[in-house]
């Protein structure tokens, strides 16, 4: 349609002009087509006249054969009469014909400029759409709805690359398709665009050919259309398009569909930068929280154990008796330790980032070092139940294990309830080592944020704490290779688990060469 | 007639406990302990102290609890909180609650003793349980 001649309007004009159409107003195909129902009739009028003027002329004159008889000047002169009428109507035919042309043309031309206008409008909602709501759902919502409307499809999805191996629908129009469901790439309509990152046409022919045998995976096939969301070149997700059955999409719609596909993908991207800043915002205030949270924690922590040293000095001043003094010497001694290990504490998890103080693995007996914080713990009045084989190999810092060990024993008693167990066992590649308490448990959107530096899950309650211990495990178990999580015990409580292995990734390597 | 002015320590800290009764004892007080909200309320009802320091994060029922307690009853005894908590907000809901001094920790022995002899010996509230 781009090559249209420019100046129809004064083609079709002059065409008029010369076919002898004089109306003021441009003339329309039905004034053509009437003028030349005209001229044809005139011209077959003519043209009997002349027939019927021959033929009583010849009888008048009584011969049979008039043409070679007297009167053959007339005759002549009715003849070359005939052909030059007939030379005339042939001409405005061809002007006829070609103003018919020309108007059929320009018809063309205005339903692709009000197509191309629609578009316009369409795509300037959208862009509309896109900059005014932050909020994805709405923007892909507005998308779609005028997508639908400038292309007379009945229903229209947009889904979005989940991973690598799935599409999530996260809008739609119609009835074609459950909101989040998910489609496989490489499978059915929008699974193929995924994959081959082209748009794609589904005629009816492609539906009997291509697609026969191959049904769509979340609806029957359907006539559609569909094409990929690319944002600078990333793969984002699809945008669908389909009709109903007494309609089929062309070449050109999927063109249009391709245009939406761009202020959609620019949506997206926009969209999942801004949910991604409002993230790291709400990050920020919360670590903000937990920092002043920290320094609450801390100043408690440390205000106990000084007060109880200064009252053990003021005491301790008096008249009180030697086996009293001897009892606040310990007391102080005892509170002084308490101190330095929270220091300890609050450099080590400080050291969890740095990535200081590298433990050195090697092959240690877990089984009997768990017997070992066992003793420890039931000395200090936190006994402990110990299910483990004899002995059972793994790659740890004997170091980093003991405070691991230490640290969970502590948690169980402080946050849980007894009996408090820690059970060894063992897998072909790794060791589990559990510390299970009876308590309430961790609720599970507490489970992975519990690991945090500063996080408390009772922030003005009054267990004691500076929500430090959790992040130094995973931090030490980390270090020696190994996962730690929380999940509920059986039967109630908490289970914190340590995944540990058993050998490293060289003595791996070399068995798998020895196979 | 009580010849000694009864205090009554609580905290869930033992060493705070210790360290306090020996201090007050040593200054003629009779002191008695409890380590948690509870056991406080309790002795408070049976030994009638003249005085209680009372911390405010414990286990069991908090000082919080014990405060709100005691601020409804016509005749109590001083309060004291000795906390570590430093914030005004919680400085001004003790007050609210009829806290009578607030201590924050750590503290200094010596100073808390002439606070109690302070309120004790101030004729604010003539009637003592």
């Amino acid at each position: 349609m781009d090559q249209l001649p420019v100046g129809i309007n004064e083609r079709i004009r002059h065409e008029a002009k010369v076919a002898g159409l004089r109306s003021k107003s441009k003339p329309s195909i039905e004034m053509v087509e009437r003028r030349r129902m005209q001229l044809w009739l005139v011209v077959l009028v003519v043209m009997l006249g002349l027939g019927a003027a021959a033929v009583s002329v010849s009888m008048a004159s009584g011969t049979a054969s008039w043409i070679t008889g007297q009167p053959w000047i007339l005759a002549a002169a009715a003849a070359a009469l005939a052909i030059g009428f007939c030379l005339y109507a042939v001409e405005k035919e061809v002007h006829l014909h070609r103003l018919s042309r020309l108007l059929v043309d320009e018809r063309v031309l205005n339903s692709e400029m009000a197509k191309r206008l629609e578009m316009n409008s369409a795509l300037s909602n959208a862009g509309k759409a896109l900059n005014s709501v932050l909020d994805l759902d709405e923007v892909l919502d507005a998308i779609l709805a005028n997508a639908l409307v400038l292309l007379g499809g009945s229903s229209g999805s947009v889904m979005l690359l989940e991973d690598e191996e799935y599409l999530r629908v996260v809008a739609i129009r119609g009835s074609e398709i459950g909101r989040d469901t998910r489609v496989h790439v490489g499978e059915s309509i929008a699974g193929r665009v995924a994959q081959s990152r082209e748009p794609l046409l589904v005629t009816q022919e492609v539906i009997d050919g291509e697609l026969s045998g191959h049904a769509d995976r979340v609806s029957a096939p359907l006539k559609a259309m569909c094409v990929p969301l690319e944002n600078r070149g990333q793969l984002l997700g699809v945008l669908k398009i389909s009709c109903s059955d007494d309609q089929e999409f062309d070449t050109v719609d999927l063109q249009v569909l391709s245009l939406f596909a761009e202020p959609v993908a620019a949506a997206i991207a926009k969209a999942g930068l801004y949910e991604a800043e409002r993230a790291h915002v709400a990050q920020l205030l919360d670590s903000e929280r937990m920092k002043t949270q920290f320094v609450a924690s801390v100043g408690h922590e440390l205000r106990t154990p000084i007060t109880s040293i200064r009252g053990a000095v003021a005491a301790s001043r008096r008249d009180i008796g030697a086996e009293k003094r001897i009892e606040l010497m310990d007391m102080i001694e005892r509170q002084s330790g308490r101190l330095q290990t929270m220091v300890e504490e609050i450099l080590a998890s400080a050291r969890v980032d740095e990535d200081a103080g590298k433990p050195v693995l090697r092959r240690i007996d877990l089984s009997a070092l768990v017997r070992l914080a066992a003793l420890d713990s039931s000395v200090a009045g936190r006994p402990i139940e110990v299910i483990a084989p004899t002995s059972c190999e793994v790659r740890a810092d004997p170091e980093a294990m003991r405070r691991i060990l230490g640290n969970l024993i502590e948690n169980a008693h402080k946050y849980g309830a007894e009996p408090v167990r820690v059970t060894v066992q063992q897998a072909d590649t790794s060791v589990v080592m559990s510390v299970v308490d009876q308590g309430r448990g961790v609720a599970p959107d507490e489970r992975e944020r519990i690991f945090e530096r500063f996080y408390r899950t009772d922030p003005n309650g009054i267990k004691p704490g500076m929500g430090l211990g959790l992040t130094i495990v995973r931090g030490l178990v980390e270090s020696c290779g190994g996962t730690v999580w929380v999940e509920d015990a059986p039967g109630g409580g908490a289970a914190f688990r340590v995944s540990l292995r058993v050998r490293s990734n060289d003595e791996l390597r070399e068995a798998a060469s020895a196979q | 007639m009580r010849s000694k002015t009864r205090v009554l320590i609580v905290d869930d800290e033992p060493d705070v406990l210790l360290t306090m009764r020996l201090i007050l004892e040593a200054e003629g007080f009779t002191a008695s302990l409890a380590a948690d909200g509870e056991t406080a309320l309790r002795r408070i009802a049976d030994e009638h102290p003249d005085v209680v320091l009372l911390d405010l994060m414990m286990p069991v029922l908090d000082g919080w609890f014990v405060l709100a307690e005691l601020s409804q009853r016509v005749r109590r005894p001083y309060v004291v909180v000795c906390s570590a908590k430093t914030g005004n907000a919680d400085r001004a809901r003790a007050q609210d609650l009829g806290a009578d001094e607030y201590v924050t920790k750590p503290f200094d022995p010596e100073d808390l003793v002439a606070l109690i002899k302070t309120l004790l010996a101030s004729a604010r509230r003539p009637a003592r349980i």
